[in-house]
């Protein structure tokens, strides 16, 4: 039997704007953006092609987006269509192969290697899911097929929208060759940078590089580079993976330095990562906070948490520290996100008669109520400051940016 | 295009069959309109109610989104959409 790997990445095609047009027909063919309101602050989460074909960009502020493309719908987005649309993706997908690792809501990986001759071939299998996709959904994706997760994943991203592309064994030095360097996982814009410095530009010049000097620029990171620009990537597709960041994050409705509105956000979003947490029954040990202030400069920072936690009071009171160590300017701020990452099941050690135990206590009661009442049925009383500046419905805040209200 | 929130009570003709629920007709300002195309269907959550949404075309080719809660067992009219 051939040993071969075969690996499909499938990748929806502008996936929120894709999911209002198949929930909406009148919006298709039209310019979507999804985001927010054009009378709104805020940036472009999705455009649609017909958006994108007329300049607007995904992180485009929303009132530049109306500029360039005026005859735009812009909508705010529902994470309830994205999730249902994300399920029928998965009951699509699973019923080709059981090895499917879901990397978000719309994209996943596929094991073909130990199904795949139950059928005449992995383009055949591509093909199928496209179709099947189209008609339940309406949102078109682009699949990629390679040996491993890292070609297919590039190869899926080469023929958008609606493409595939499929990488024979033994031709992936030759097919990732000519590719630019940053279509490599972990070449970003200064690694790309650095290498363009080197006059590197493309992945079949950094794969002809000695391992050690890939080393010596990027550390250990280097390496694992160097391998993907070779075609080599012995990842396993993992039906069950731990996300590897969990990130909720909001703009003002106008900048503020009113600290108690901000630090009730950030509360309320801690309270809103640690429910997260709990309801996956996991736990995380890094922590991180983002501030944008009024004239959009950036700073973020992230530290070690002390123990691994998923309590949204101990979340907070490392994200207060870290902001309170982050905000050195005495500017208004527009954006604040707070971020978990180290991400790990619960199987911690457990002590006796100690706060902690208290404190899952405490939790699983907070979480009880909350499923019965609504999130916002019990609050901590810091985050009812927010209530001057949002509206409230039984699941949360209306957050400013609603498509990342979850 | 403009959506319009709504939330009005409806008088909504479903038809239920293999576990699935679908809107067939609805009466809204006392007039009938049949459902043409369901394009989706998603649930959320406000507590222990679950409710579902329907995204639907008419016969008169406009645009609604019907919101059934499942614990008061009524129908809502969600939004619409003008095209426009």
């Amino acid at each position: 039997m051939d040993k071969r790997r075969v690996i499909m990445h499938i990748d929806a095609d502008a996936f929120f704007a894709s999911v209002e047009q198949g929930f909406n027909p009148l919006l298709r063919g039209k310019p979507v953006v999804v985001g927010g309101s054009e009378t709104q602050r805020g940036v472009v989460h999705t455009a649609s092609y017909e958006a994108r074909a007329r300049g607007v960009r995904t992180g485009m502020p929303l009132f530049r987006a109306k500029a360039v493309c005026p005859e735009a719908v812009f909508l705010k987005g529902n994470y309830g269509h994205y999730k249902a649309v994300s399920l029928i993706f998965q009951e699509v997908y699973l019923r080709y192969t059981p090895e499917v690792e879901f990397t978000s809501l719309d994209d996943a990986y596929l094991d073909l290697s130990g199904a795949l001759h139950l059928y005449p071939s992995a383009r055949w299998v591509a093909e199928k899911i496209q179709q099947e996709v189209w008609s339940l959904t309406g949102v078109s994706v682009s699949i990629g097929i390679g040996g491993n997760k890292v070609i297919a994943r590039i190869a899926s991203g080469l023929k958008k929208p609606g493409g595939i592309v499929e990488v024979p064994a033994g031709e992936e030095q030759t097919f990732l060759a000519d590719l630019p360097v940053d279509f490599l996982p972990g070449i970003g814009r200064m690694a790309k940078e650095k290498l363009f410095d080197l006059r590197i530009l493309k992945i079949g010049q950094l794969a002809k590089l000695p391992k050690r000097v890939m080393e010596q620029l990027f550390g250990k990171n280097g390496v694992k580079i160097w391998r993907f620009a070779r075609g080599e990537d012995v990842s396993p597709v993992m039906r069950k993976i731990f996300p590897k960041q969990i990130s909720r994050e909001t703009s003002f409705e106008e900048d503020t330095s009113d600290l108690k509105i901000v630090k009730g956000t950030l509360q309320y979003l801690c309270e809103r990562i640690g429910k997260k947490l709990r309801e996956e029954r996991l736990i995380c040990r890094t922590l991180g906070v983002k501030i944008k202030y009024s004239d959009f400069r950036f700073h973020a920072t992230s530290a070690r948490l002390p123990h691994a936690v998923n309590h949204g009071a101990e979340l907070f009171g490392a994200a207060e520290r870290l902001f309170d160590r982050l905000r050195l300017r005495r500017t208004r701020i527009r954006h604040v996100g707070v971020s978990v990452s180290d991400i790990e099941s619960v199987n911690y050690q457990r002590f006796l008669f100690d706060e902690q135990t208290r404190r899952e206590t405490l939790d699983s009661v907070i979480d009880e109520i909350r499923e019965r009442y609504g999130f916002m049925a019990i609050l901590p009383a810091d985050t009812l400051e927010l209530k001057r500046k949002y509206r409230m419905e039984a699941n949360g805040y209306i957050l400013h940016n609603p498509a990342l209200t979850r | 295009m403009i959506f319009e929130d709504i939330f009005e009570p409806i008088e909504v003709i479903t038809h239920f069959k293999d576990g699935q629920m679908r809107p067939v007709r609805f009466k809204w300002n006392g007039r009938v309109y049949k459902v043409f195309q369901l394009n989706g269907h998603w649930v959320s959550n406000q507590g222990y109610n679950r409710q579902h949404h329907f995204s639907v075309i008419a016969d008169t080719s406009d645009y609604f989104e019907l919101l059934f809660d499942g614990f008061n067992f009524d129908w809502q009219i969600a939004r619409v959409c003008l095209d426009g």
